[in-house]
């Protein structure tokens, strides 16, 4: 969230005017990717509607000013979900300033179309928060049509479904009509194909994964305390910890039904293919209500059951008895609230291990069942494979040993006798080992120095991995040192330096831990 | 012979004249104004068939030099064709962006009706207008009570602030009243409701209007609030036979059983009180029995 | 000596109801004490309540209808099937006050109470008609936390392809409408849907005990005893309902039923009653009604539709337009999906994502006690032959007051 306390009372028209200052200057336009998060404090206290006209502005001014694949995930969920035309069209035009069109781009188009279809109305952007009163300039599926002819061969893959459109009786006014034609003559007449279909652009992120290590803690909201739909009170931690539980977000005045009302619809299918397999008593369901002020539990009961969702002790909805914040913090949930009402929010799923820690989060862009069956599975599956592995070394002995080798074979190598009566007097003190009956080896002497380089390569391997690559200068620095003193008269004392280094960097390297995996969230 | 011709009279007389005839008779200035208002009612499905025909009827509900008669019926015959929602999505367009020009028409009535069809598409056009005319009555399109009560079509406009001033310093009851049906909305607003149920100061509209909004925000507190009311023999027959219907239709059934005294004090009240005591309490004890 | 009767092939109370079309029945011997031969005559008769409804019995498929009917009934316990049908024109006011008399001799050995449970005007119901369907109505509606939201989420903007602008306008809201009063009935059994006659006066309907009086700005007024003041929409109190003219006459520029019959004896033709008289009934007022996104908020619009639904039932009985398989029926075509005879309805099939609306409300079509048909997922050409006409197994269960079965 933005810090600037001021930000949220600033007027439309300042708003405007601040989309225009960061569009102007290029080195701050990913302000504008940051301005389209549902929780920035600009959204704070604003109505549904005016919500609307600041980020179809900022979609337009993205469409201006290009689209990075940050952004690019912010219009694909307006194309996904959105219901407003005024979004849509800014969205559709937007799409049309990213950098590389994709066929995977063009079925989010086409169903905008589907969506917004039967609530077609003119729109414009020709100044800040205008209406029109004339329907001679765009409209959302102009532009989405318009879209689906800059995408060209790109969108063979839902010709079909324009050519449907093109065949209904009623349908499209004359002057889309008009726009369908070109757009089915863009495409049929567009070139091969520049991508293979399907894939979403790299870089675009609407799912996210933490590794068991790296997940934050659920102690904040441990005891936040919960009303199920039975009036009954549940602590997050007696509900969340213990067994992993697939999560969802929503609120029971929303007025998009692409958005909670499918959601949870779509947890009650969740529900039934976790039954199909046979999970259905170790993996738990909840859906959050973010307006706990108003949905009480008769409310959420009725709302569920409704669509379908099953309701018991391990599948529940759930009210926030003492306000949302906590947790709104803790899950850095995209809503944004009017007083104790929603705004706008985005499309929110969570994977919860067993210890209450979030695995995983699915969001905006429509997310696939069985897709969160799966990985809810595999935190499962991490779950008990972590109960069920036998005891062995501890993990801090595992990852420090190979450092400590490398660097006893640095050490051995800096004190390499050079003659056979150094190697007898260094072998004495080894006597009770027998280890004095060895005969001079000078052979070991290139075998200690491959095994430095070797831990040295380990070394290097495992700055990079935790991100502290000082353990690697250090051991480097050591190594250098180590070598010189071989090479040269007179430099033997450098040795006791270069062991000094190299232990110092190999103690370091095997205290490092790895850094986090992702990202946004953190 | 006769029946025959008389049979086919009656039948011609009954079936409607053709769509393309009453749309001649609807748009031409040179029919009489009743005329033109039963003609438009013949033509909705017209204006979905061809795109000729609709700029017609837009024109004539555009046209501030049309009798207001005429473009009020243009205006029901176009909302009526809206309804056959696959036919009219080629309209639909034009129809909005007819319905924003005219949404500032000189006359009331259309703009009323305008701003009305308008909001409960949750146009944002409209929402503004409305809270525009609420924040400032100079520019206010429609009366307060109106503008507000087109507001509730779309809980999360921005009305609430505006409902809550409204309420501490009313322009009219009316107003007032519809205030408090946006804020039966707000779950903070409880104890607003909870002060106005028992203010016995309040009108009786007023009062039932807080039930309703209280049995929708904090269900325990109207029922606990209208047993009040009930044993009150003071209170006043209207918010008495509210408090009857609330725990009679949506009162917690055992507890309503088990709780004597209320009973009691009901079965009383099917003796005693004004008509409509008498028949919420005999109502009330069809359920709960003697 | 005791015989048991059987409406709709059910021991079931609550499928004690039955309308014009025929209900299937049975009768058998429970307890045969007294008989003197392995079968027995049993006299089946009538007795209504004042004002009661009546009802006329059949021994098979075809044939006239009686006021009695005479069954010889195997002693070993077999059951005998015979028919029972509401008397046109003799609908019920409340539960049970029909009683069927078997009797044998001057014996009576058996009897059951029936409802001849029709779909009335509602500008005509007696009070207690009236105090039962609002109170079922309030009730469903449970300050906007019953089963009437999913209703309400059936008929908004994004669902509105299934139902308007064509040919499966019709069925839909027959099927849209049978599911209501199903879940009415669930709560009362002896609430039927009732129809505004919209082409007539209906100074009845919008009162304070009914649905409302509108004050100048269009807020609906209830009485206090009424149970619709709490009526609750999309988190809202209240109905907000202004009438364009006077309820005490009928709205002006509507067709009336004979124009509206007159239409035309092609379903094609017919269907154009989606303009007017149904699309300017809806907008004669302002308010929840007048608009798609908002008109099923209004208990008022499913009094509206019943009477959209009687048209179409009249206009059937006239053509004689009850079997699917007759072109002139439908209006079979380029139409898009679910507005095809084969189709299946949203929401009842369950089927979501485009072309289909993103979620399917409220399930399967409820179930009845007395009938099977439609089934859970009816398909378009279902509502069609409501009363059973051209296939017994299709009826329903509802009837329309000046409807006739045959």
């Amino acid at each position: 969230m933005d810090p600037n306390p001021t930000i949220s009372s600033l007027s439309e028209a300042e708003f405007a005017s601040l989309v225009s200052t960061i569009a102007a200057d290029p080195a701050r336009r990913n302000e504008l990717t940051e301005l389209l998060h549902e929780d920035h404090s600009i959204y704070d206290e604003r109505g549904a509607a005016t919500a609307v006209r600041m980020r179809g502005w900022l979609l337009h001014t993205l469409s201006q000013v290009g689209v990075s694949d940050e952004a690019l995930v912010f219009i694909l969920e307006e194309l996904d979900t959105g219901t407003d035309p005024y979004l849509v069209a800014a969205a559709a035009r937007a799409v049309r300033s990213y950098s590389k069109p994709s066929s995977a781009l063009a079925p989010f188009v086409m169903r905008a179309i589907s969506n917004i279809r039967y609530r077609d109305e003119p729109v414009s952007f020709d100044e800040y928060g205008e209406y029109v009163d004339d329907s001679s300039g765009t409209s959302p599926v102009r532009e989405l049509l318009a879209t689906l002819a800059w995408l060209g061969s790109n969108a063979r893959v839902v010709l079909p479904d324009l050519e449907s459109i093109k065949a209904q009786p009623h349908g499209l006014s004359k002057k889309r009509l008009v726009d369908l034609e070109r757009t089915l003559e863009a495409i049929r007449g567009a070139g091969e194909e520049t991508e293979s279909c399907c894939e979403l652009p790299r870089g675009l992120k609407d799912k996210f994964s933490w590794g068991l290590k790296s997940r934050r803690s659920c102690d904040p909201i441990e005891s936040t305390v919960f009303e199920d739909q039975n009036n009954e009170a549940v602590t997050f931690g007696e509900f969340f910890c213990g067994q992993p539980s697939i999560a969802v977000f929503f609120y029971t005045r929303c007025d998009n039904p692409l958005k909670c009302s499918l959601t949870v619809t779509k947890l009650a299918r969740i529900q039934n293919l976790l039954s199909e397999r046979g999970l259905a008593n170790q993996i738990n369901t909840a859906a959050i209500t973010y307006d706990p002020e108003f949905d009480m539990p008769e409310r959420i009961r009725g709302y569920g059951q409704n669509r379908g969702v099953r309701l018991d002790s391990r599948n529940r909805m759930l009210r926030a008895q003492n306000g949302i914040e906590s947790i709104r913090r803790h899950f850095k949930l995209g809503v944004n609230f009017i007083e104790s009402l929603v705004n706008r929010h985005r499309v929110e799923v969570y994977i919860l291990d067993a210890k209450g820690q979030i695995a995983s989060v699915f969001e905006r862009i429509h997310w696939n069942e069985q897709e969160v069956v799966d990985r809810a599975i595999e935190v499962l599956n991490e779950t008990q494979q972590d109960a069920s592995e036998a005891p062995e070394k501890p993990v801090a002995s595992r990852k420090t040993s190979s450092p400590i080798f490398g660097a006893l074979a640095s050490v051995a190598l800096a004190f390499f006798p050079k003659c056979p009566i150094c190697w007898a007097a260094y072998l004495s003190f080894f006597g009770i080992a027998g280890l004095d009956r060895i005969p001079y080896s000078p052979w070991l002497q290139p075998m200690l120095a491959t095994a430095m380089l070797i831990n040295l390569a380990s070394v290097w391997l495992r700055a990079r991995a935790t991100g502290r690559m000082i353990a690697f200068y250090l051991v480097s620095a050591g190594a250098l040192i180590i070598i010189a003193s071989k090479l040269g008269n007179g430099w033997e004392g450098l040795a006791i330096w270069g062991v000094g280094l190299t232990l110092a960097g190999s103690v370091l390297s095997a205290l490092g831990r790895r850094k986090r995996s992702v990202d946004a969230h953190a | 012979m006769t029946t025959k011709r008389k049979a086919t009279k009656k039948s011609k007389a009954q079936r409607p004249r053709s769509a393309r005839a009453a749309m001649s008779v609807a748009t031409s200035e040179n029919q009489v104004v009743k005329e033109r208002v039963a003609a438009m009612a013949e033509v909705p499905l017209l204006v979905c068939e061809s795109d000729k025909d609709l700029q017609k009827v837009l024109e004539v509900l555009r046209n501030q030099d049309e009798p207001i008669e005429v473009r009020l019926a243009a205006l029901q015959s176009l909302q009526a064709a809206s309804f056959s929602v696959i036919a009219f999505e080629s309209c639909r367009g034009d129809y909005i962006a007819t319905l924003r020009k005219v949404a500032t028409d000189p006359n009331a009535e259309m703009r009323q009706r305008v701003l009305g069809i308008l909001a409960r598409e949750k146009d944002g056009f409209a929402i503004k207008k409305l809270l525009d005319g609420l924040k400032n009555p100079d520019k206010a399109l429609v009366p307060p009570e109106k503008a507000l009560q087109l507001l509730s079509y779309d809980i999360h406009a921005e009305a609430y602030p505006v409902a809550r001033a409204i309420i501490n310093k009313p322009p009219n009851e009316d107003a007032k009243r519809e205030a408090l049906r946006l804020l039966a909305a707000d779950a903070k607003s409880a104890p607003v409701f909870e002060k106005l149920l028992r203010d016995k100061n309040e009108t009786a509209e007023i009062r039932q209007v807080s039930a309703a909004a209280l049995q929708a925000l904090k269900p325990d507190s109207l029922q606990e609030n209208a047993r009040a009311i009930l044993l009150d023999d003071s209170d006043y027959d209207e918010i008495r036979a509210t408090s009857l219907t609330a725990v009679t239709q949506f009162g917690d059934e055992e507890s309503v059983s088990k709780d004597e005294t209320l009973k009691k004090h009901v079965s009383r009240m099917s003796t005693k009180g004004g008509a409509k005591v008498k028949r919420g309490a005999r109502q009330f004890m069809s359920k709960y029995g003697k | 000596m005791k015989v048991e009767l059987q409406i709709n092939n059910s021991a079931n109370a609550r499928a004690r109801f039955v309308s014009w079309a025929p209900s299937p029945c049975r009768i058998r011997v429970t307890d045969p004490t007294g008989a003197s031969g392995p079968v027995v005559v049993v006299n089946l008769s009538r007795t209504s309540a004042a004002s009661g409804g009546d009802v006329v019995f059949r021994k098979g498929t075809t044939g006239l209808f009686a006021n009695t009917l005479a069954l010889k009934v195997p002693i070993n316990g077999t059951s005998v099937p015979f028919f029972v049908a509401g008397k046109f024109g003799q609908p019920s006011s409340n539960n049970s006050d029909v009683r069927i008399d078997a009797k044998v001799a001057a014996s009576l050995v058996g009897a059951v109470k029936v409802m001849v449970r029709i779909r009335k005007n509602a500008n005509s119901l007696t009070a207690g008609e009236r105090d039962r369907l609002v109170a079922a109505f309030a009730k469903l509606n449970n300050q906007g936390a019953g089963r009437f939201a999913d209703f309400r989420d059936m008929h908004t903007a994004v669902s509105s392809p299934q139902a308007h602008g064509a040919p499966g306008f019709l069925p839909w809201h027959r099927a849209y409408l049978l599911d209501l009063e199903r879940e009415l009935q669930n709560i009362d059994p002896s609430v039927a849907l009732p129809y505004w006659r919209f082409d007539q006066p209906s100074p009845n309907i919008f009162t304070l005990d009914y649905f409302g009086v509108s004050d100048p700005i269009g807020t609906v007024q209830f009485s206090p005893t009424n149970p619709l003041q709490f009526w609750k929409t999309d988190g809202v109190p209240g109905i907000n309902r202004r009438p364009f003219f006077s309820t005490a006459v009928a709205p002006p520029g509507l067709l009336t039923q004979a124009q509206t019959l007159a239409l035309g004896a092609a379903y094609a033709q017919f269907r154009g009653m989606e303009g007017n008289p149904h699309g300017s009934a809806h907008v004669s007022f302002g308010g929840f009604i007048s608009s798609i996104p908002t008109a099923a908020r209004d208990p008022l619009f499913f009094l509206l539709h019943c009477n959209v639904d009687r048209l179409w039932a009249k206009w059937q009985r006239q053509f004689a337009r009850f079997d699917f398989t007759v072109a002139a029926s439908y209006d079979s075509g380029a139409n898009p999906i679910g507005h095809n005879l084969p189709d299946t309805m949203w929401p009842w099939n369950g089927i979501t994502g485009p072309p289909r609306p993103p979620t399917a409300p409220g399930g399967t079509m409820a179930a009845s006690p007395c009938v099977s048909a439609p089934g859970p997922q009816p398909r378009v050409r279902d509502p069609l032959d409501y009363q059973g006409s051209v296939n017994a197994v299709s009826r329903m269960g509802f009837d329309y007051d000046d409807v006739p079965f045959a």
